[in-house]
């Protein structure tokens, strides 16, 4: 014992002569650090308990309030996003507002209860002007007719319904032909056997009862022409995706 | 409570369904409900049934004139007269009235839009609309019968 002192006393001795710490002091002190840590770090973490459990009424108030404030901002960001958008149509149907003078901007409220037709119901009637024949279009081009005035609301066939008749015309060239709804696309016939149709020309509409003459209906995509047929036939992709429409111009005649 | 199903098919028929087509057909929610009722009831009542459906529907239609009024209304006196021969929640029985009763709407539906005017000829695509529809309609009805019965949890039959 009193040799482990003695060796203890002049390890100390040594290290204060050379002015550093002895291994003894370092290792006292490694160990302390070790000790003073986990113990601030368990009173802390009490501590920091004791206060989390002071503050909860408070959190849950602020979480509700900030849980509430997420879903206004939600809100807000899906009905900005919709005025964008709303904003960005608007914008594309500016020209056509200003082409024709009298056109009234309505959007696409209901379809056909079970796809039996090619038609849409929109938020217009004839209290906004709104008759029966008139001409409706989009940015792009010719989406069809007016065939039901309501008060309120009306019907508008669309120019690949079965029943949609367009006089039409290939711009190149100035040929006539009568557009018809056939599903899915349009079939131009009554084209005169001579006009030397291409696929890729576009079709627009003739002077009319519904329309007045350029609005693109749709391009040729494929030509039906027989020797022994009096007339061709042309199939036109709509220039309009019918299938997703919201926001549309009628334009009374 | 009938009359609220009906419109709410009515409603998403017109505003949702729209949306999920398949093959240019989609399911008929009402058609769905009107069969559903018409086999739990008799066949006068079923027709009542079948016509106020028929008629809301050519009412948000476009050029049907009375074509879903009639057929709806001649579908659900049928499914009526069948309601005493057969246990009405019957998966595989219920399915199979939905899919006849839809191929069968859908032929009296062209024969009075034929006669109302509208363009013939399209015989060939109204008929695979018409099978696609009546595949869907038995789908639905399976898959309704089933949670139905998971619901109730009663054994399949």
């Amino acid at each position: 014992m009193i040799i482990v002192a003695a060796l203890v006393a002049l390890v100390q001795v040594s290290a204060a002569r050379n002015g550093s710490p002895s291994p003894i002091t370092v290792a006292g002190m490694t160990a302390a650090a070790l000790f003073e840590e986990l113990a601030s770090g368990a009173i802390g973490g009490v501590r920091n308990g004791g206060q989390s459990l002071i503050a909860i009424p408070q959190l849950e108030r602020e979480n509700a309030r900030l849980r509430a404030e997420d879903v206004a901002v939600a809100q807000e960001n899906a009905r900005l996003h919709e005025e964008v958008t709303a904003y960005s149509q608007q914008v594309a149907l500016a020209p056509r507002m200003a082409e024709y003078r009298n056109s009234i901007a309505a959007r696409v409220i209901g379809f056909p209860p079970e796809n039996e037709s090619r038609a849409v119901t929109i938020d217009r009637g004839t209290r906004n002007g709104v008759s029966r024949d008139d001409g409706v279009l989009t940015a792009k081009g010719v989406v069809g007719r007016v065939i039901e005035a309501g008060p309120f609301t009306s019907k508008v066939a669309l120019i690949t319904d079965f029943t949609s008749n367009i006089p039409a015309v290939v711009q190149r060239g100035r040929y006539w032909g009568i557009a018809k709804g056939n599903d899915a696309s349009v079939r131009l016939e009554y084209v005169s056997q001579d006009a030397p149709l291409k696929i890729g020309d576009r079709v627009v509409t003739g002077e009319a009862r519904s329309f007045h003459s350029g609005a693109l209906i749709g391009t040729i995509i494929r030509i039906e022409r027989g020797d022994t047929n009096l007339y061709q036939t042309a199939i036109v992709k709509p220039a309009v995706d019918l299938s997703s429409l919201d926001r549309l111009v009628v334009v009374p005649k | 409570m009938a009359g609220v199903y009906l419109a709410l098919a009515l409603l998403a028929q017109v505003e949702l369904l729209h949306f999920a087509r398949f093959r240019g057909a989609e399911v008929s929610l009402v058609l769905v409900v009107v069969v559903w009722y018409a086999i739990r009831v008799d066949a006068r009542r079923a027709a009542v049934y079948g016509l106020i459906a028929g008629l809301c529907e050519d009412v948000l239609a476009t050029q049907t004139g009375a074509a879903w009024t009639i057929s709806t209304t001649i579908t659900a006196i049928l499914a009526g007269m069948l309601s005493r021969g057969f246990f009405a929640d019957s998966t595989p029985l219920v399915a199979g009235i939905t899919f006849i009763a839809t191929l069968i709407r859908s032929l009296f539906f062209w024969i009075v839009m034929a006669i109302e005017g509208y363009p013939a000829g399209y015989a060939a695509i109204h008929f695979h609309q018409a099978l696609w529809q009546a595949l869907l309609n038995a789908a639905l009805v399976v898959v309704l019968t089933l949670a139905i019965r998971y619901r109730e949890n009663l054994p399949f039959r």
